[in-house]
């Protein structure tokens, strides 16, 4: 059984940051862990997809078609973008409705869609869709925003969405961050005891 | 900080990228010397050097272009030292002038190139170039990964191989390979030696004729002696009636698809490839699917090989030849042949013809000093110029609302076909390069226009940094890979060496210093350089951060603005948000550049009060 993570946002939200956190906690756990990572032109505001996969043995880093368990999306329009990768029996989202207004849209004259129409547009690819405001939580108790990453991972996990425990994921944070773990540790506590 | 992950204990399993992998592979081999130039999907073999390289006591350092780090690592290998060197594939077009002929010298310390395919250019505004084909060209030694793992395992052969038949190898890796990452489970890490001494060896590192035929020959029976050596380290899996033979990201795409009753050739040493090993998987078998991205390189061998015998080839008839492929196109091809049904999408399309996604393309930073740079420019010279692009950040200055790349080629080349073009034409010609690309390749170019008499308008952008593969320093950063202490050597008189005079050099935060130097520049008749200077925006935010210290931010009065979007759709930055029309700087996304309220026709733009 191969567990398929897509973590989805805008370069310099913390996209790969999230993505190297589970990948350390699905090492942890045993799991064998394949993904891809983006760097270069892609980063600088641009979309940002990082897949992640692991299980007894994964074969291809990218996540096939249709096949994603989780979706983590850290920019509501960009959870839009992936689901190519959803399917409603089989893929939950949590998305972040902290929106980052692309200025190319703007500029062509697009409509950034309303928070309301992004659910709609979702909710035939999911299974389960939480909607959470982690950024604004953690920038209201943690005084940056940049940390809602890792509370969306929290309300991953007690949501039973991912198979990696608590225990794996602190230590996978203590080894990601070992400068700043009690904030990172304390936006994952927060995404615990989330609710909506 | 690199990925400490890399310096893990041996027997340890970590989570490693592919480029990490690399070098943690090559750390296990006895590495000593190391130097590279920055180029994505390569970078972060060098940068995990940089970082580590004091620790490890080796030598790391980011050379000014490919060409020199990999001289670099002949001189350190022609005293008997082993080196490394990683590139991406364009990066291999500048360093093959040296690469060539050395692999008829052959080396004494291993020498390996990592060099980083980027099939679909999701990171290069290049060529889709195929580095296997570069290697056949050099006959040079390639090895191609599938996976962290195997990037690990083959840098250890890849030296191996280098050291035993005194010939560079390359480790040929694409986007999907080196960006991709993935269990391995370390080794004990070698140490190399670091120093030693250049034998003189009187006709042993030279190519001159007549020698030149015998060395190229002695090349043709290092690569068969490698052929039959190593061809062990190819793999054959399963059995059946058809047959694929792949190599690279491809093999784990075929994998994907767990087949039965296929017969997979993984060709892990791409270039030598033993026909016998060929042969041998070809027996029985109806058809052969070959699956590789790009050039038909494997397919061509194959068809070569068994010319004679009765089996259906299938290559490029089925694949293409550009772009990247995925898990789902290789399934897609393969099904009918082997007999597969594959999962019905129709749904799932119609699904997401709904969908209505907000186009977001990569721009420059929030408060980025070339943004400044292009608003000047197009405001003084207009849109009649003719801008000549390069590569780097600025490269970005291609899409609205800037428009400030005509043509975009390869590092250096603006400013040498904007010469090019002012020797046939009376237009204006407007060149941009940034630092690292003056320094790697730019320099050569101004030396020309300057012998040879043309007079573009020359834009160096002097951020200080190479910033768009993640804040490499360059020459003019006064520090080098280390972050030791370095020259700072000034553009202006490099520029000025090189026999132009006319040299303005303006604060790229300055409108008004800005536009007055483009004003002087427009009215001269002779070449003029333009040294556009303001640190990488993304260089000071990390620096503040460091200090403790943060970004002054500014707002706009909504009383005084008159919404006549100059600052959000024409300057166009991103911490500037419009909706219909309402405008407002996120304050959040400010990085206090203080260039807005220079664009602002009604002062309407100013700091916060400090709280």
């Amino acid at each position: 059984m191969i567990h398929n993570v897509l973590f989805i946002g805008v370069g310099g939200e913390g996209v790969l940051s999230a993505s190297v956190v589970l990948a350390r906690a699905a090492n942890l756990e045993g799991f064998e862990v394949r993904g891809t990572q983006l760097h270069g032109l892609a980063q600088r505001g641009g979309s940002v997809p990082i897949h992640l996969r692991f299980g007894n043995y994964v074969h291809s880093p990218t996540i096939p078609r249709a096949k994603a368990d989780l979706i983590i999306g850290l920019e509501p329009a960009e959870a839009l973008r992936a689901c190519y990768f959803a399917e409603r029996k089989r893929t939950n989202f949590v998305v972040d409705a902290f929106p980052i207004v692309p200025i190319y849209a703007r500029l062509n004259k697009q409509e950034y869609p309303e928070m309301k129409g992004i659910g709609k547009m979702l909710k035939p690819f999911a299974k389960k869709l939480i909607m959470a405001d982690a950024s604004d939580i953690c920038e209201k108790s943690l005084g940056n925003p940049v940390y809602g990453n890792i509370a969306m991972l929290g309300i991953a996990l007690s949501n039973k969405m991912l198979p990696i425990s608590r225990k794996s994921l602190l230590a996978a944070l203590k080894e990601t961050f070992p400068k700043d773990y009690e904030n990172n540790a304390r936006a994952l506590e927060i995404g615990l005891k989330w609710e909506k | 900080m690199a990925n400490p992950d890399i310096l893990g204990a041996s027997g340890k399993k970590v989570v490693l990228l592919g480029n990490e992998a690399i070098v943690r592979g090559a750390l296990e081999s006895g590495l000593g010397f190391s130097a590279a130039y920055p180029g994505t999907p390569s970078t972060e073999v060098g940068m995990s050097l940089a970082d580590f390289a004091k620790k490890l006591g080796i030598y790391f350092e980011w050379s000014t272009n490919e060409k020199l780090a990999f001289e670099a690592c002949v001189g350190a290998s022609f005293c008997g030292v082993n080196s490394i060197t990683s590139m991406k594939h364009f990066g291999f077009n500048v360093a093959s002038d040296s690469v060539f002929p050395v692999v008829y010298t052959g080396v004494r310390g291993a020498l390996v190139i990592v060099v980083a395919d980027d099939p679909g250019g999701l990171s290069s505004a290049q060529s889709e170039q195929d580095t296997r084909l570069h290697a056949r060209l050099g006959n040079i030694p390639v090895l191609e990964p599938s996976n962290a793992q195997e990037c690990r395992d083959f840098a250890k052969i890849a030296f191996e191989i280098s050291k035993k038949y005194e010939i560079p190898v390359i480790i040929r890796t694409t986007t999907r390979t080196s960006h991709a990452v993935g269990t391995v489970k370390l080794g004990k890490i070698k140490k190399g030696i670091t120093s030693g001494e250049f034998r003189k060896d009187y006709g042993r590192y030279y190519n001159i004729a007549p020698a030149l035929q015998k060395l190229h020959g002695k090349v043709l029976e290092k690569l068969a002696g490698i052929e039959r050596e190593y061809s062990k380290i190819n793999k054959i899996e399963g059995n059946g009636k058809t047959g694929i033979i792949t190599s690279g990201i491809c093999y784990e795409y075929v994998k994907e698809m767990g087949l039965k009753n296929v017969k997979i050739a993984k060709l892990n040493l791409s270039n030598p490839i033993a026909p016998e090993f060929i042969k041998k998987f070809a027996k029985g078998l109806k058809k052969i699917i070959v699956v590789e991205e790009l050039e038909p390189v494997i397919e061509q061998f194959v068809n070569q090989v068994l010319f004679d015998e009765k089996i259906k080839i299938y290559g490029k008839s089925l694949f293409p030849r550009y772009g990247e492929f995925s898990a789902e196109l290789v399934a897609e091809k393969i099904a009918p042949l082997a007999g597969i049904k594959r999962q019905d999408f129709k749904k799932h399309d119609a699904l997401l013809g709904k969908l209505k996604i907000p186009i977001r393309r990569p721009v420059l930073c929030q408060g980025c000093p070339h943004r400044s740079t292009f608003y000047a420019a197009q405001k003084v010279f207009g849109n009649s110029a003719i801008w000549a692009g390069d590569i780097g950040c600025y490269t970005l200055g291609v899409y609205e609302p800037y428009f400030t790349d005509d043509f975009v080629l390869s590092m250096g080349s603006g400013t040498g076909i904007a010469h090019g073009i002012k020797k046939v034409s009376n237009q204006r010609v407007v060149s941009f390069i940034g630092d690292s690309t003056f320094f790697h390749a730019g320099m050569p170019a101004i030396a020309n226009l300057s012998y040879n008499k043309s007079n573009p308008v020359v834009v160096i952008l002097d951020n200080s940094i190479t910033a768009m593969t993640g804040q490499q320093p360059c020459a003019n950063s006064g520090i080098n890979a280390l972050g030791e202490g370095a020259k700072t050597i000034q553009i202006e008189d490099v520029v000025k060496a090189l026999g132009i005079s006319n040299i303005k050099i303006a604060n790229s935060y300055s409108q008004k210093d800005m536009q007055e130097a483009f004003k002087q520049a427009s009215e001269q008749k002779e070449a003029v350089v333009v040294i556009s200077r303001g640190i990488c925006r993304l260089l000071l935010k990390r620096q503040l951060h460091r200090k403790g210290k943060g970004f002054a931010k500014y707002s706009i009065d909504q009383e005084k603005c008159i919404k006549c979007r100059i600052c959000s759709d024409k300057y166009a930055c991103p911490a500037i948000i419009r909706k219909k029309n309402y405008i407002w700087i996120e304050r959040e996304l400010c990085w206090g550049c203080g260039v807005c309220p220079q664009v602002c026709p009604v002062n309407a733009i100013s700091l916060e009060a400090k709280k």
